[in-house]
């Protein structure tokens, strides 16, 4: 510990300095060129893909631009000729809303049309200037692609799972059922963690994870729904099936009516 | 029995081209098809009767009358497009002046009904002949809360069973409803029932209502209350949709009052089978009042929504909804229903417990001494009264609504 000062104080400053001087040089020469070198390769790669993106963004832009013009030009034209009178008069019966009117509905896909048609062209332009440039790395785009149908999956799953789940709820509460908000929610649930699996399937990410822990989710929920309807809800299960049964006959749709029948005794809907 | 096609020859033109009745008869079991022909004998000149049904009928039965071939139809309990449709091309192919439709169980019809019904239409400057059924209590009641109080309160008119199975009607009138049968047809809506009544509100037609007793309502087959409800009332708010232009305009003829309620002695108590009815009726409205109240809240108002809190904290013999409710609830399925605020079946499936809750109301309010008849006269008064509701609603829907 004490001979390094030692032989250092002992010989000449300059002799003794070169070396450790020239050896930090060596140290930051090579940080800089490993800082630069790095620096050049992101501002290449960001210069190399920089025209692709402008080009995706005005692509978007402008096509949106013109959908919006298309849209206002349909909608104004057609409401002059009149399109949507004239439709309810030759189909017979208005089925529209006021929002959903076939109008709007024109003018609104038009709109959506072009700025598919934007993202398209857009893409194709981001593609062909990644196309030649070697430095991106080869796998990003197909994975946009894949995170972009993993976001379609989610919308579409979420909203298929709270249609499905309103109608079990109305479904269940028609016909009796005490547990029909336990029901719609597993309905629900069991959609969401199906959807939730596709979606990390789609993107690759957990592998065996995660279909794992869906198998082991989806068989909770489904054990979970069984035993609280079989087990924990079996006298209700009775109790509704026999309410039911007992409604059916007393709603009376399917039984000939009794002119006669006194009041209270029976009730006929038609 | 043999039994023979009923069109053993080819039918001639009337020998009085226009003045000629055409009855077109429901598939009926043998005997009501028998009795009841007996009775058109009996009611009409049989050289000027014309039957067209798709049942086989004994070929020596009834040889005065002169029969066609109805195009076989799927049995049903009312009406559909398609057998006014077949009905109108009958008439117009053998040059008859009026048609007599008579549903299912129409031989349970009292005996003035079908001379009423056809001379109306043949005599008359009437185009539509509508006839009011003397029913117990407790029967038909989607009529009497839904398809009644919104004919009456929307079309101006005081049809009491919009849904008759049993009509009377002009050359013209067959000729719009054909009309509006093929349009059906053309838009793949097989299950659309068509509202006479309602058609000839807006065509300016003439409607008459005749008393003919008692009668046996055909009752829907095979099918629920779950089913049948959102059928029959889709197919009410459809029409009421489409015909939006018109009943706009419309302008009751009579200021709406609300009949006072007034207590009449029982003929008969409530059974004790009638307050299990009401029990198991109010608490399906508790229940869905626990589960169905985030759908409610996207189709009522805040208002209603306080009115049906009250309703489910309410004992089943004490519970009561008040009219002026049930009409600002139906309005308001139907404002969500042109909206399509919800999905249609989720819409109508989420009227089904309210439905239910009204009729309970209804069965305590008869079993409390006051006339179903009365009562059902009150709901159609509320409906009236709401009506500007609707009207404002239907223009302005986003206009705040506490």
């Amino acid at each position: 510990m004490h001979f390094v000062p030692g032989t250092m104080l002992q010989s000449d400053p300059s002799q003794s300095l070169q070396p450790l001087y020239a050896g930090n040089i060596s140290i930051w020469r090579h940080m800089s060129e490993a800082l630069q070198q790095s620096l050049y390769r992101v501002l290449s790669l960001l210069i190399s893909i920089l025209p692709g993106i402008l080009a995706f963004l005005v692509a978007v832009a402008v096509l949106t631009l013109i959908g919006a013009a298309l849209s206002v030009l349909l909608r104004r034209g057609l409401a002059a000729m009149k399109f949507d009178d004239r439709l309810a008069r030759h189909r017979g019966t208005a089925e529209w809303a006021p929002a959903t009117s076939p109008t709007a509905l024109i003018a609104r896909a038009s709109f959506w049309a072009c700025v598919l048609l934007g993202l398209i062209i857009g893409v194709s332009a981001f593609d062909a200037s990644y196309a030649t440039s070697a430095a991106l790395p080869s796998s990003l785009l197909p994975y946009l692609t894949r995170v972009v149908g993993a976001a379609f999956l989610l919308i579409a799953g979420t909203l298929i799972a709270r249609y499905l789940e309103r109608s079990v709820l109305i479904g269940a509460v028609n016909v009796q059922l005490q547990y029909a908000r336990l029901l719609s929610l597993g309905v629900k649930w069991l959609l969401l963690v199906l959807t939730g699996a596709m979606a990390l399937d789609h993107l690759q990410i957990g592998g065996v994870v995660v279909e794992l822990a869906f198998g082991i989710l989806f068989g909770g929920i489904v054990l979970t729904l069984a035993l609280a309807v079989g087990l924990g809800s079996r006298h209700l299960v009775s109790r509704s099936l026999e309410s039911h049964s007992e409604r059916s006959g007393t709603h009376g749709v399917a039984v000939p009516a009794t002119p006669a029948s006194g009041q209270g005794d029976s009730v006929k809907h038609f | 029995m043999a039994t023979a096609d009923p069109t053993p020859d080819p039918i001639a033109p009337s020998a009085h081209p226009g003045s000629g009745l055409l009855v077109v008869l429901s598939a009926m079991p043998q005997i009501q098809l028998e009795c009841v022909l007996g009775r058109l004998s009996v009611s009409f000149p049989t050289e000027r009767l014309l039957i067209a049904t798709p049942d086989a009928l004994a070929a020596d039965s009834f040889p005065a009358l002169r029969f066609v071939a109805a195009p076989a139809a799927i049995p049903s309990w009312t009406f559909t497009a398609a057998d006014f449709a077949n009905a109108y091309q009958l008439a117009q192919k053998n040059e008859a002046g009026a048609i007599l439709m008579l549903g299912p169980e129409s031989s349970s019809l009292g005996s003035t009904a079908f001379p009423d019904l056809a001379n109306a239409v043949l005599t008359t400057p009437t185009d539509l002949a509508v006839p009011c059924y003397d029913l117990p209590p407790h029967t038909s009641l989607i009529n009497s809360a839904i398809l009644y109080p919104l004919t009456r309160a929307l079309f101006a008119s005081d049809v009491r069973f919009p849904l008759a199975v049993d009509l009377g009607l002009s050359m013209r009138m067959a000729e719009r409803l054909s009309r509006a049968a093929l349009r059906i047809a053309a838009t793949n809506q097989e299950e659309a029932l068509l509202w006479p009544v309602n058609e000839a509100a807006i065509a300016g037609f003439n409607v008459d209502q005749f008393e003919v007793g008692a009668r046996i309502q055909p009752q829907p087959a095979g099918t629920d209350l779950n089913t049948m409800l959102p059928l029959v009332a889709g197919s009410l708010f459809s029409d009421i949709d489409a015909k939006a232009a018109f009943w706009q305009r419309f302008r009751m003829s009579r200021p709406a009052s609300s009949p006072t309620l007034k207590p009449v002695p029982l003929p008969h108590p409530l059974s004790t089978e009638g307050a299990a009815d009401i029990v198991s009726r109010v608490r399906t409205f508790q229940l869905a009042y626990t589960n169905l109240q985030e759908v409610w809240r996207l189709v009522l108002p805040p208002n209603s929504l306080l009115g049906l809190k009250r309703l489910s904290q309410t004992d089943a013999g004490a519970f009561r909804m008040p009219e002026s409710l049930w009409a600002r609830i139906v309005f308001d399925f139907l404002l969500a229903f042109r909206l399509r605020t919800i999905s249609r079946g989720h819409l109508l499936g989420a009227l089904i417990p309210l439905y239910l809750g009204w009729v309970a109301s209804h069965m305590n309010i008869t079993a409390s001494g006051i006339g179903a008849e009365q009562h059902i006269e009150a709901v159609a008064a509320a409906f009236e009264t709401d009506r500007t509701y609707l009207v404002s609603r239907w223009r302005w829907p986003d206009r705040f609504n506490p």
